[in-house]
């Protein structure tokens, strides 16, 4: 009876992740191998001339611009992110439900509305003009650069960081942290050998969440970067879009998925490195 | 900020750009899709859409209370919608739209029906001629096609003059700020010269690959649909000269930047025209096709493969174009029309709009599209160009 049960409750799940994962997936290798249609689209094949393709020099940059701008977001929104977490898990006291909502609200919100409001924020008219006063350059601008589309990232992705980190710094036993105090750690110490290894698992949730929507971003650098700073996203939308090459976009979207596979792998190995060792010398 | 905002986002969802805005209406707008996904199942004894041989039409019967329409944004003039629902007795009129021809293709390709009529752009009726989504015209049942002009008939992308209507056309060209740019601009050869020198860093160019290549290709003499290989390897050297000095790829916001001074040139279309002209701060604002010659572009009306309602929807192609209801058209849309009777009509303004009806001298040297996306040393060189840029 409960087997039926579990199947009975996993079944819309499995379901769902089967349809809407698997199977998409699936569709998205095989067309990779085809070719496109006389009018776009996808016509069956088998050749590797799609992948073959993906290695022209023109083809790889924009991977590897994908990837510097989705660790250097990562590495921003752990900056902003871990902080604020520890603030509002540790100090915000009963101010904590008002904080969390505060992070909420935006997402109320189209995405793509908030991305146009940034485009004023940043623009000469506003902040972008003010920093050109600053330094005396009339040219400078925000919008168009790098730092415009890193910053968007960081804005857009902050709470997929916020909410994991919190989640794992408020289970945190504050114990243990006066108990390594008392022990005569200083504060860093504390920090990194106490307060780090505990948030490691939100830590490493929240980068996996923010770093792989990033590696695909697609309407920031359309926007905030005026199309200049070309990453994967743009170069699919171009292959489906513009030239409704599904074969070939299904070969790009193999392949960020493969760099995107590697990284995370790299990643989480370099992160948990020796975590076992300690856990036992703890003991 | 709030009504920058405003404008921005009432731009972004009502501009009559609506032609390639890939961001503003699939962001936006949402046009509804529940009629496409809902209503595969209800067809009955639909007839397969003809493909090949000698086409024969089914009856005329009588006019149907509903039609379905397939369109851009804002490009039918809602008086002239509310009057023909007055006329034939239809009391469902829905409007629903899409973002760029690839969606209109998509949702075909995705089984859609329910709708009787679309307007993709000229180029991409042969698919939808290939894919089956679109049925051959009864002629006989749209007697006003008689007003359309023989230069819009019997082109490459329809040769029989079988499949589509002509609905409205456009141009590519060059925007400027006159009032900033006080150099001469009336060819491709001044706006790379200019763009690349005192403007450098003040130039946008709408993010489509064939619009773009219309000027490296025009300023060799070539045509703009070429897909030679050494055509486009001395585009492509162009091309890779410009990038540098691009401040933007935008279809989308492009006016809004011309609006803002931070751009003065732009690579684009005429739909900002208006607006722009009608505000005091950028009425400078100037549109020149270039004379070079260069890419008019022409949006078709296709009556969809098993619509459901063919007689509504052939009521509806013959009352757009007569005379008076096309001018309305143009009147509202700001595009120019096919239809050479409706010229007497339109607005005095809107006619002597060289932006919208270039004169004849012009008109010789554009050239109507092919779809060339398929070819891969265009889509090559388009990425390496968006690549360099950025860097």
């Amino acid at each position: 009876m409960s087997a039926l049960l579990t199947t009975a409750l996993v079944f819309p799940a499995g379901l769902w992740y089967l349809a809407l994962l698997v199977a998409p997936l699936l569709i998205v290798v095989v067309f990779s191998f085809g070719t496109r249609a006389t009018n776009g689209g996808y016509e069956p094949g088998l050749v590797l001339n799609n992948y073959e393709r993906l290695l022209q020099p023109q083809r790889i940059e924009p991977f590897f611009t994908s990837l510097w701008m989705a660790i250097a977001g990562t590495i921003g929104c752990l900056l902003v992110g871990l902080p604020l977490a520890y603030f509002i898990a540790t100090r915000a006291g009963q101010r904590k439900g008002l904080f969390i909502l505060l992070l909420v609200i935006p997402f109320w919100t189209s995405f793509l509305i908030r991305t146009y409001a940034w485009l004023i924020v940043l623009g000469r008219e506003n902040l972008g003009g003010f920093i050109g006063e600053l330094v005396g350059d009339p040219d400078f601008r925000i919008l168009g650069t790098p730092a415009a589309v890193l910053l968007g990232l960081v804005y857009g992705y902050l709470p997929l960081m916020v909410f994991p980190l919190y989640v794992t710094l408020e289970r945190m036993d504050r114990t243990l942290v006066e108990a390594s105090k008392d022990l005569g750690a200083a504060r860093w110490a504390t920090f990194r050998q106490v307060t780090l290894p505990i948030a490691l698992p939100g830590l490493i949730t929240g980068s996996i969440l923010v770093f792989i929507p990033m590696m695909g971003e697609y309407v920031i650098p359309s926007i905030l970067g005026y199309g200049r700073t070309f990453l994967m996203g743009n170069a699919l939308v171009d292959a489906f879009i513009q030239t409704r090459n599904w074969p070939f976009g299904s070969a790009m979207a193999v392949g960020l998925i493969l760099v995107m596979l590697v990284t995370i792998t790299i990643y989480v190995w370099f992160v948990n490195r020796g975590r076992h060792g300690r856990d036992v010398s703890v003991l | 900020m709030a009504d920058q905002l405003d404008d921005i986002l009432r731009r972004a969802a009502h501009n009559r750009i609506p032609r390639r805005s890939f961001l503003a209406a699939a962001g936006l707008l949402g046009g509804s899709t529940a009629l496409a996904a809902c209503s595969s199942g209800g067809g009955g004894a639909s007839a397969a859409p003809s493909t090949g041989g000698e086409a024969t039409f089914p009856p005329a019967g009588d006019v149907e209370k509903q039609l379905f329409m397939y369109n851009w944004s804002d490009y039918v003039n809602p008086d002239n919608m509310a009057a023909f629902q007055a006329e034939f007795g239809v009391e469902k009129f829905q409007y629903d739209t899409f973002a760029n021809n690839e969606e209109l293709l998509a949702k075909l390709q995705a089984g859609a029906t329910g709708y009787d009529i679309a307007c993709p752009t000229a180029e991409y009726v042969p698919a939808m001629v290939e894919g089956g989504y679109i049925q051959k015209l009864n002629w006989e049942r749209i007697p006003n096609q008689k007003y359309i002009n023989a230069a819009f008939k019997k082109q490459g992308w329809d040769p029989n003059d079988e499949w589509q209507l002509p609905k409205d056309f456009g141009t590519t060209g060059i925007l400027y700020r006159s009032k900033l740019v006080t150099e001469p601009v009336t060819s491709w050869q001044e706006f790379f010269d200019l763009a690349k020198g005192k403007y450098s860093g003040k130039v946008v160019l709408v993010d489509s690959m064939g619009d773009v290549f219309v000027m490296p290709l025009k300023m060799l003499g070539k045509s703009l649909n070429s897909v030679e290989k050494a055509d486009l390897d001395e585009a492509r050297k162009i091309l890779l000269d410009l990038a540098p000095h691009v401040l933007a790829l935008d279809s989308d916001t492009y006016q809004d930047k011309l609006a803002s001074e931070e751009a003065v040139l732009c690579l684009g279309w005429t739909g900002p025209i208006l607006e722009l002209r009608a505000n005091a701060d950028t009425a400078d604002i100037k549109y020149v096709v270039p004379s070079e010659g260069s890419l008019y572009w022409l949006d078709t009306w296709v009556l969809i493969a098993n619509a459901p309602n063919p007689n509504a929807a052939y009521a509806w192609l013959n009352y757009v174009h007569d005379p008076e209801v096309q001018a309305a058209e143009t009147n509202f849309t700001g595009y120019g029309t096919p239809n050479d009777e409706a010229k007497k009509f339109i607005d005095a303004e809107v006619l002597a709009d060289p932006a919208i009806f270039p004169p004849d001298d012009v008109m010789s040297g554009l050239e109507g599209a092919v779809d060339t996306s398929g070819n891969e040393q265009r889509i090559d060189i388009w990425q390496e160009f968006k690549s360099a840029i950025g860097g």
